[in-house]
């Protein structure tokens, strides 16, 4: 049971990275490729139908920790404290953008919440390098360490790379590249990588900390039957969205 | 303060701003799927106007649900790591519950209901809301159970220096919690349908030319009011059967006035919607005098929906688990002052600024009325852009 538990918990971790990885960087990419407004507007357009499909892979590693792994759930969190705190703040920041950026027309509106997506896909980025790094030392060195920055950088640029990969595969041509699924499927697995290396080497810790019996039963026996619920509510998103000649439907809401 | 003080305060203040926009999620849901379900059958323009503008109110709000909501799940371990590893076991699964389930599926259908307009054939388009609605009623469900086994720790034994599960279903049928998902249901619809009222009598009395779409939309929500402002005293007074004593004893002043307030208030406010607005159902559109009266009384809704949280959450002081676990225990061990100072003011901060952006957003909505709206907007609505622009 601590086994199928801790796949659940990295599917979930790493599908928030490779899935979420693309809006956040689409997010980074927005003061690069979206000099213009209309450029911009298409950006958003194209990830908007995912960001709420994306997003909650996180919550759910939330409330997965808190479930499966309650003796970790404190210690992560806290031991991060700032750092949780000031992605929280991003996330808020980035979130309220997309919602807010298109609800008034002024230009200095819209640039104030286009730059709160940007500042905010940013300092997530970042803030998941570090926290894996500390993650990656049991929580024993600070995450401002050059190598927690270093990692920090290698994460964003990888999130902006699957970001750009994901506007070739949504909007072939528009932003100067055009990617099959398959390149995407790729370039979410290696935006997933620093993710899975960290789980990798957490794997023992992990299924010695997991919830006694009890409770792993009782949340199977209740997760378990709506887990095809939720893959195929995701695979509707898909479906609903793939790329077609109205990829991006403007005006959009986001 | 002390650093229990702050980190109280903290989530005092995290949790009443998302509950101030959960509590209008939960009414306003159920009737944009009745509005959309009607849009659907009949195919009539003012059921689909219904739908996006009470829509768009709707997916506005919901922005400020989110961002306040994730502070809130976050701050468990932040601030609270003593109850995660006391009863992590227990309250654990609930919680895995609501965010693993429910919320994961009620953002997917949410994404689906608000990007799949005209792309998505027009049942299962309608089935994306009426699932928002189920999923999200299910994570209220789940969120109270929680919060009930705080109250009353039911179903869980203590083993050693911890908490373990040993009855699922007690967890479920507690004495805490089958009165109190009921009552926040009621508080939900009670709130959804004077926001209808207040924002139609707005309308009406602003001549809106609108007549039709606002008569329905104020009809709707006075009907909502009253089955809500029903449920929420019945079962709100059903649930002092299952009050340890002394909760809201002289020793609890802090959980007992606001209490007392809620019910004088809320009665006053039951008796005014079920033996006035109810019977002059049919004249309040046209009675225009009772307008500015009904937008008086939106926010009335909102502050009694804290005002009861208020009760239920200080009457537990000081404990965090009942006769278990003090709230002092549960505090993060080693968390200071100043941390729990610097978050409180970077969280009151921001997410206090975007609920006032939020709420200025909806009432422009109200204000410009069932025009240009963006939910659900097509091509052709967009005004011409000069070619300059790219």
């Amino acid at each position: 049971m601590e086994v199928i538990w801790f796949a659940v918990f990295t599917v979930l971790l790493a599908g928030y990275f490779a899935l979420e990885g693309f809006d956040l960087g689409v997010g980074l990419l927005l003061p690069v490729l979206g000099r213009t407004r209309g450029n911009r507007d298409r950006m958003v357009a194209a990830m908007a139908p995912y960001v709420l499909a994306n997003e909650v892979w996180l919550v759910a590693v939330a409330g997965t920790m808190f479930g499966v792994y309650p003796l970790l759930e404190g210690e992560v969190l806290f031991g991060l404290y700032p750092l949780v705190v000031a992605m929280l703040l991003c996330w808020a920041l980035r979130d309220a953008g997309l919602w807010f950026r298109r609800r008034l027309d002024g230009s200095a509106w819209r640039g104030f919440w286009d730059a709160a997506i940007a500042f905010g896909s940013l300092g997530l980025s970042v803030g998941w390098g570090m926290a894996l790094y500390a993650a990656a030392t049991g929580f024993e060195a600070s995450p401002v360490h050059p190598l927690g920055l270093m990692l920090g950088m290698v994460v964003t640029l990888l999130f902006a790379f699957h970001g750009w990969t994901f506007l070739g595969w949504r909007t072939p041509g528009v932003f100067g590249v055009t990617r099959p699924g398959r390149v995407l499927l790729v370039s979410g697995l290696v935006a997933a990588l620093p993710a899975l290396g960290v789980l990798g080497g957490a794997m023992p810790y992990l299924l010695e900390h997991s919830a006694p019996a009890a409770t792993l039963n009782v949340l199977s026996v209740m997760v378990l039957p709506v887990a095809p619920i939720m893959l195929g509510a995701q695979i509707w998103v898909w479906r609903t969205f793939r790329p077609g000649k109205d990829a991006f439907r403007l005006p959009s809401f986001f | 303060m002390d650093v229990l003080d702050l980190a109280r305060t903290q989530f005092a203040v995290t949790g009443s701003l998302h509950f101030l926009f959960v509590v209008l999620t939960l009414g306003l849901a159920p009737l944009v799927a009745i509005m959309h379900t009607r849009w659907a059958m009949s195919g009539k323009p003012v059921h689909e106007g219904m739908t996006r503008f009470w829509g768009q109110i709707y997916v506005i709000n919901y922005a400020l649900g989110i961002v306040t909501g994730l502070v809130m799940e976050f701050q468990f371990g932040l601030s609270w790591s003593g109850l995660s590893h006391y009863a992590g076991d227990v309250f654990g699964a609930p919680l895995a519950m609501e965010t693993l389930v429910a919320f994961f599926l009620e953002s997917t259908f949410l994404g689906l209901w608000i990007f799949g307009w005209s792309r998505l054939p027009r049942w299962a388009h309608l089935a994306c809301i009426w699932l928002v609605t189920l999923t999200a009623y299910a994570s209220a469900f789940y969120i109270m159970v929680a919060n009930s086994f705080l109250q009353n720790p039911a179903g869980a034994v203590v083993r050693g220096d911890r908490m373990e599960l040993t009855d699922f279903g007690a967890l479920l049928t507690n004495q805490t919690l089958v009165f109190a998902f009921p009552h926040v249901i009621g508080a939900g619809l009670f709130t959804g349908g004077m926001v209808l009222v207040g924002a139609s009598a707005y309308r009406l009395r602003r001549r809106a030319q609108e007549v039709e779409f606002f008569s329905r939309s104020l009809r709707m929500g006075v009907v909502t009011a009253a089955i809500g402002i029903l449920l929420t005293m019945g079962f709100g007074y059903a649930q002092f059967a299952g009050v340890p004593e002394g909760k809201f004893g002289s020793h609890n002043v802090a959980a007992a006035v606001p209490l007392g307030f809620m019910i004088e208030f809320g009665q006053l406010l039951g008796l005014v919607v079920l033996f006035v607005m109810l019977p002059m159902i049919a004249i309040l559109p046209r009675a225009r005098w009772t307008h500015p009266i009904l937008i008086a009384m939106t926010p009335l809704p909102f502050v009694l929906s804290i005002l009861g949280w208020m009760a239920r959450e200080i009457g537990r002081q000081p404990w965090m688990i009942w006769e278990r676990l003090t709230v002092a225990d549960a505090l993060s061990p080693g968390l200071t002052a100043g941390m729990v100072t610097t978050s409180l003011i970077g969280f009151g901060a921001v997410l206090g600024l975007l609920a006032i952006v939020d709420y200025v957003l909806i009432a422009r909505v109200i204000r410009r009325g069932p025009h240009a709206l963006d939910l659900g907007a097509t091509a052709r609505e967009e005004p011409p852009t000069p070619a300059m622009s790219y």
